[in-house]
């Protein structure tokens, strides 16, 4: 019996505020913690993946607009070798390895510079590159040095040399992979224009 | 003087099935009968007002909100009550007495409200309720000094039966069997408690 003891006490008038506060407090609608807290995460996992994605999309439209301008600028220059007057077209067969590849040049005379796409070139030896050679009437000169590790075409653009050389063909050679100051290697081609 | 209510069986069901209805104004009957009984246990165990009056708010939200826990099987609504009012009065003092200077404060007014009697105004005789409180009171003093002393240590104060042993400087089965034996007694002085009536 030891239930009642609670009203051994006695009793105590409550403040006559109290009953309103009582029941106010109550009858009020209950404040649902736990979908308030799922919705906040929701919300927060929601604002966060956007946010990721946002600056992920803003980042990769970068990117994309930076390689835009970058292949307008070599489509540009493709244009200018492929649709110059001054622009001579030169295709060699060549043999790598025990394949047959091509070199094929565009020589703009007007800008002084070349364009050379190599396709069907063997891969190097990891020791070795393909390195090309500008003849003129004071002798070789070095073009480009071109490590080929992967069997797929290579496009570059080059610049003739400068001064008074004249050039007068071009020639391709397997050297050293850091290239050599004048061709010792075997000889890919040798071609005068 | 109003004449104090009844809290018989039928009304106490019926306040139960209304408040698990959702009936508002069942709330307010039950505070109304209610309040000043769980403003003065909490008072008892607390001897603050405003700490008690907020101890009544949350005993009247928690009845409210889980009023489909009570078990009419294991008691009647009254005693239900009671223990969530003295479970909150007891967490709200064991918070408090972390604070050590409150806490003096406390122990001095629970001096003077043991040498006080705890005896109401008149007044207080129109509560609901009036009748079981002279009973319950009565009974209590009339247990023997030293039983009375741990019934309320342990009801009133919250202390465990090793806490009393140590507060009291007895051993711990006296005060186990001390216990006992009051508890015994209010059962057989209380028997006759089943309704609340007037």
């Amino acid at each position: 019996m030891t239930d009642w003891l609670g009203m051994a006490p006695p009793p105590r008038s409550p403040h006559p505020d109290l009953k309103a506060r009582v029941l106010g407090r109550a009858l009020r609608p209950r404040l649902r913690v736990w979908p308030l807290a799922a919705a906040a995460l929701v919300l927060l996992v929601g604002g966060s993946g956007g946010y990721w994605a946002a600056r992920t999309i803003r980042a990769l439209g970068a990117e994309r607009d930076t390689l835009a301008t970058h292949l307008a600028a070599l489509q540009d220059t493709v244009n200018s070798f492929i649709h110059g007057t001054a622009t001579r077209l030169v295709q060699v067969s060549v043999s790598t390895g025990g394949r047959l590849g091509a070199v094929t040049i565009f020589a703009d005379s007007a800008h002084h510079r070349w364009l050379v796409r190599c396709d069907g070139l063997a891969p190097n030896e990891p020791d070795q590159a393909y390195q090309l050679w500008f003849i003129t009437d004071k002798g070789m000169k070095t073009a480009a040095v071109m490590p080929m590790d992967q069997d797929r075409p290579m496009v570059m653009a080059l610049n003739m040399p400068a001064g008074d050389a004249r050039v007068m063909g071009a020639a391709m050679s397997i050297e050293p992979r850091a290239g050599s100051a004048e061709p010792r290697g075997p000889m890919v081609f040798h071609l005068l224009l | 003087m109003t004449q104090p209510k009844r809290l018989s069986q039928e009304v106490e069901q019926s306040l139960v099935r209304r408040l698990k209805a959702a009936d508002e104004r069942a709330l307010a009957e039950l505070y109304d009968l209610l309040a000043p009984w769980v403003l003065g246990l909490a008072f008892r165990i607390l001897q603050d007002e405003a700490e008690a009056e907020e101890v009544v708010g949350d005993v009247f939200v928690r009845v409210w909100r889980r009023v489909h826990q009570h078990d009419a099987q294991r008691g009647p609504l009254v005693p239900w009550i009671l223990s969530i009012a003295r479970n909150r009065a007891l967490d709200a003092l064991r918070r408090r007495r972390r604070w050590w200077r409150k806490a003096e404060r406390w122990q001095q007014a629970r001096v003077t409200d043991m040498d006080a009697g705890s005896e109401p105004a008149s007044h207080e005789a129109s509560v609901p309720g009036w009748p079981v409180h002279r009973e319950v009171h009565a009974a209590l003093a009339a247990l023997p000094e030293e039983q009375r002393r741990v019934v309320v240590l342990a009801y009133f104060d919250g202390l465990s039966h090793s806490e009393i042993a140590r507060r009291l400087d007895q051993p711990l089965g006296t005060v186990k069997t001390r216990l006992r034996i009051a508890q015994q007694k209010l059962t057989a002085a209380l028997h006759h408690i089943k309704d609340w009536m007037a």
